[in-house]
């Protein structure tokens, strides 16, 4: 096999961990229970997809007389590569400038070019999965209902296997000469975070792009809005034509419309990865040396300032937790999917609010929230939105694993499991808190919610927090991932994360569905919420219990 | 913690008791039935070739692995059933120095100070102390994500040192230092254990187990192959007149 070809084997097999999967499967038969929870997975996925195609479907009926059908497979192309564009960024930041492996491929006898072309089939293959949800149902669809032919399916696989070379190339070429010209050596944390924030921003300003000119959120405005010459979709496609070339070599089939599509999109796609592979060449390897080391200031505290520093002892309890709190906040990934994530939430509702404008979807949940009738299902939505925004993050599931390879320190220090997980568990209930505060202050400020229904929702989620919290903790003690060189793998490619997020979503679901049956047999409103707050309680103090019993166990039983 | 406590000079330190380890659900024997004792003011080596069994009887010994079979005691501790005791009064570096890179050389080591409860004057003392021999005072205020390897293993060794810990248990603690450091460190193993407290560290380097240790370990395929003083290894063998050429006719199998 040539250099390359063995480079990019190794790079996709390390990073798709296929032999450590295989091994832990097969060998050490350790994973076998996510078999079925993956299958389990898969299937509740069924519905939320079909619902999708059945979308599809109804928008080619709309736009099929119209003569407009292709417009799905535009929009199809325009959303998966504005996607890959979004986390491309991301990726492409952390796979180009700081895998730990990079430190081995360097000194090897590899060109440049080839460590780039190795990072980036990872980054593309990721990308694969990554679209899929959104591009294959339209594939799918559109072919079976345009009765495409073979011309159809193989242009579509082709087509497919390209659709993240354009963004992906583009992305990285920005990236390695923003790497080459600043010397980022010093601020690579900050080159993370503004990076993110940039894309947040621009997924901000699309929402309200979108936001303005849909007006309607139905069906037949997203029909019209696709159809219509001057809309949105053109104004970008026109900005951004690959999608319109994708679809031509689609619909045309093998007719010279199609393959002159096909031959466009194609050339351009491997004309920018060219380009990328010669600036790569170039100036790849100069944007990286130095990037793994942070250089310091070198200051020597004074006697009174070294004193001032040594602290005074704190009790081990808030030790662990101060520790906790500096290492998620400075850690700019940690940072970003936890303390960020429980403020961008209220941030994108409030702006949700202000963009429908009466209308619409969000106007319904708007009106459930805010209206003057009955107060208790309003409480509940209320309790329902604070939660969800404290929640559904990944500070509590990965806690254990965001340790990685420093908690032999936690298996060799005399603190016990109890104490250490109390610690993490009120780190990642701050969290839960500082999100629930937020969403308050847009439900009474903006929504204009009285006092009377904040407060008894911010009881009931607070509580509710307390047992998502917990619960989160021991998924994350049941299988902590550990052995992770990216901290990216600790809590954004960390299952934990998943299956935390799908108990806490269950859960409410269960809660939700419960109370509204209850309210419709007829029991008050206010006994409701007093038995709900009761259940919660009781709740906290058994998953507390549990959580605590369960850390003596697994920190025994893990092994560094 | 600390030395405050009379040290009870009959007891051993570290009593290793019949414990095995193995990977894989059984089919890696890394520690096999090995038992040995270890005295207080004792330092005590333990050599063997790579994947001897070294690394893993120090994890078991300091808590991060669990033995299949066999007790393991520090000070009279089982580090099972007591492993808060036995971690109270023991300091552990391996032979990676995987630290918080996030946090600052003193933020950690505060962090440690609070963990085993060292008292703000023993505490700024000890840093002071330690951070000028390792020559890190220059460095402390910065993210140890800054540091140099071997400033990493000296910011471990200075944390383990700070809670003045009865008894230390190192892994390879020679490796990247550089020579000043490793004069350094030698100096205060050799002192630590003069004070009646004991050291248990692995290693390589022949000549440093030969000078430095009271007693000394040879393991191979996760059994205690020899064990005793110098003068007790040279007489298993009346040719092998040093250390080096006793450990290579010991592991020649």
């Amino acid at each position: 096999m040539s250099r390359l070809g063995s480079l990019i084997r190794v790079g996709l097999k390390a990073n798709f961990g296929l032999a450590v999967l295989r091994y832990r499967l097969l060998k050490e038969k350790k994973d076998r229970w996510l078999v079925p929870l993956v299958g389990l997975a898969v299937i509740s996925v069924l519905p939320a997809l079909y619902g999708y195609v059945l979308g599809i479907k109804f928008i080619y009926v709309v736009l099929q007389p119209l003569g407009q059908e292709r417009a799905i497979l535009t929009l199809g192309f325009l959303a998966g590569q504005f996607l890959i564009l979004l986390f491309g960024l991301y990726y492409v930041i952390s796979a180009f400038y700081f895998s730990k492996d990079l430190e081995l491929l360097i000194p090897l006898p590899l060109k440049p070019y080839e460590v780039m072309a190795s990072k980036f089939a990872v980054i593309l293959v990721n990308e694969y999965l990554t679209v899929l949800a959104i591009v294959g149902p339209v594939l799918a669809t559109y072919g079976v209902l345009a009765n495409g032919g073979l011309a159809f399916w193989v242009n579509a696989v082709v087509v497919y296997l390209f659709l993240p070379v354009i963004p992906l190339a583009f992305v990285s070429v920005l990236v390695v000469a923003m790497m080459r010209l600043i010397n980022f050596s010093r601020k690579k944390d900050a080159l993370i975070l503004v990076g993110s924030l940039v894309l947040i921003a621009g997924a901000f300003g699309l929402q309200l792009l979108i936001g303005k000119s849909q007006g309607r959120g139905s069906m037949e405005s997203l029909a019209a809005l696709i159809g219509s010459p001057n809309s949105l979709l053109n104004r970008i496609g026109a900005k951004f034509p690959p999608s319109i070339w994708a679809s031509r070599a689609l619909a045309g089939g093998w007719s010279a419309e199609g393959l002159i599509g096909l031959g466009i999109f194609l050339g351009t796609s491997l004309a920018l990865f060219w380009i990328l592979l010669v600036l790569a060449e170039k100036l790849f390897y100069r944007g990286l040396v130095g990037i793994g080391e942070t250089s310091a200031r070198r200051r020597v505290l004074s006697r009174v300032e070294m004193s001032r520093r040594v602290a005074t002892g704190r009790h081990p309890i808030r030790a662990v937790f101060v520790r906790e709190w500096r290492i998620m906040n400075r850690t700019p990934i940690f940072l970003l999917n936890g303390l960020l994530t429980v403020i961008l939430f209220p941030a994108i509702f409030l702006l949700m609010a202000k963009t429908a404008g009466g209308r619409g979807d969000n106007a319904v949940m708007l009106r459930l929230l805010t209206g003057a009738a009955d107060a208790v299902p309003v409480i509940l939505a209320a309790a329902a939105f604070m939660i969800v925004s404290g929640s559904l993050n990944g500070t509590s599931s990965s806690t254990i694993s965001r340790e990685g390879a420093q908690f032999w320190m936690s298996k060799a220090l005399p603190i016990s499991p109890r104490d250490q997980v109390l610690a993490k568990f009120v780190h990642s209930y701050l969290i839960v808190v500082l999100g629930i505060v937020p969403s308050a202050l847009v439900l009474g400020l903006a929504l204009h919610m009285k006092a009377g229904r904040i407060l008894p929702a911010a009881g009931l989620a607070l509580l509710l927090g307390v047992v998502l919290t917990a619960i989160g903790i021991m998924i994350d003690l049941a299988r902590p991932l550990l052995d992770w060189t990216n901290p990216q793998k600790a809590i954004k490619q960390n299952l934990n994360v998943l299956f935390a997020m799908a108990a806490d979503i269950a859960l409410m679901t269960v809660l939700g569905y419960g109370s509204v049956r209850a309210l419709k047999a007829g029991l008050p409103g206010g006994t409701l919420l007093v038995l709900l707050a009761a259940l919660l309680a009781a709740l906290s103090v058994l998953s507390l219990v549990l959580l605590f019993r369960f850390a003596d166990k697994r920190y025994a039983e893990i092994e560094v | 913690m600390g030395g405050s406590t009379p040290i009870n000079k009959e007891r051993p330190v570290i009593e290793i008791d019949r414990v095995s380890k193995s990977y894989n659900k059984g089919k890696i024997k890394a520690v096999d039935d090995l038992s040995l004792v270890v005295r207080p003011g004792e330092i005590f080596g333990f050599l063997g070739p790579n994947g001897a069994g070294k690394t893993t009887t120090i994890k078991l010994i300091v808590g991060l692995l669990r033995p299949d079979a066999g007790t393991i005691r520090v000070e009279g501790f089982d580090v099972r059933r007591d492993g808060l005791k036995s971690k109270a009064i023991t300091s552990y570096v391996p032979d990676y120095p995987s630290i918080y890179e996030r946090l600052t050389g003193l933020e950690y080591l505060n962090f440690i100070g609070d963990v085993y409860g060292v008292p703000r004057r023993e505490r700024l003392e000890r840093i002071e102390k330690w951070l000028e021999i390792f020559d890190l005072t220059a460095a402390v205020a910065n993210p140890i994500q800054s540091y140099s390897h071997g400033m990493k293993q000296k910011i471990v060794l200075t944390a383990a040192l700070l809670p003045a810990p009865r008894v230390m248990v190192l892994d390879e603690p020679l490796v990247g230092l550089d020579p000043r450091a490793a004069h350094h460190l030698k100096e205060l193993m050799r002192e630590h254990c003069d004070q009646g407290k004991t050291l248990f560290f692995s290693t390589h380097i022949m000549e440093v187990a030969e000078k430095l240790c009271d007693r000394i370990g040879i393991i191979d395929h996760g059994r205690l192959i020899a064990c005793g003083t110098m003068d007790e290894l040279k007489s298993l063998d009346r040719d092998s007149q040093t250390l080096e050429k006793i450990f290579l006719e010991l592991t020649d199998k």
